[in-house]
């Protein structure tokens, strides 16, 4: 297992944790003060510390590249998704087109972790199928 | 389609048993990529298939073959 594998690993671990330790604080505070329960998540910056100087070849970064273009998509997608869906329940529901300011921060925290897991798991998917170099 | 396979293992071995490790270091690549190429798991840039055909003193087309599915 290289870095990068146990870095992915390192950042799934780490939202399965804190998404129980969500789950157990939401009932008593409320799900946007239990949002705190993510933090440690940024602990994960740390990573880079892990398997410094390892080399990276051709291989680590293609695997790399195509990671973070399904992350990027993945969130890409659920931002759209989430603030249309947002769009059309308080159209449709509420007979108004305005969407709450708070909205916002929900969407792109969202989208963020998207980004971030999905990444994460690519990486460990990249590493166990078959790859071809990015020839470019 | 097509799927690209190749005889890296084999001439490792017929090269005084050179070790995965001793090949990637020759083509500056990391051991899991020998591994994954061997394995089929990993079809390498043409510059990386240049260097290793070159460590091994063959042609490109001798190493990896390419079959049409």
């Amino acid at each position: 297992m290289n870095a990068e594998q146990k870095r992915a690993w390192l950042m799934l671990i780490s939202f399965v944790v804190c998404g129980v330790l969500f789950a157990v604080l939401a009932p008593f505070v409320g799900a946007q003060a239990a949002i705190v329960a993510f933090a440690p998540v940024g602990l994960n910056a740390f990573g880079v510390l892990i398997g410094r100087g390892e080399k990276v070849d051709e291989r680590d970064k293609s695997i790399l590249r195509r990671a973070a273009l399904a992350g990027f998509a993945a969130s890409y997608l659920i931002f759209v998704l989430a603030l249309m869906g947002m769009w059309t329940t308080t159209f449709m529901f509420h007979g108004s087109s305005q969407v709450s300011v708070h909205v916002l921060p929900d969407v792109v925290t969202l989208g963020f972790f998207t980004a971030l897991i999905v990444r994460a798991v690519a990486v460990l998917v990249g590493y166990r199928r078959h790859v071809e170099a990015d020839d470019v | 389609m097509s799927e690209i396979s190749n005889c890296v293992r084999r001439l490792r071995f017929e090269h005084n048993e050179m070790t995965q490790e001793e090949l990637a270091s020759r083509v500056g690549v990391t051991r899991q990529t020998i591994i994954a190429i061997e394995s089929g798991k990993y079809t390498p840039s043409l510059g990386l298939a240049f260097r290793i055909a070159r460590t091994f003193n063959r042609g490109i087309e001798d190493i990896f073959t390419c079959e049409d599915k």
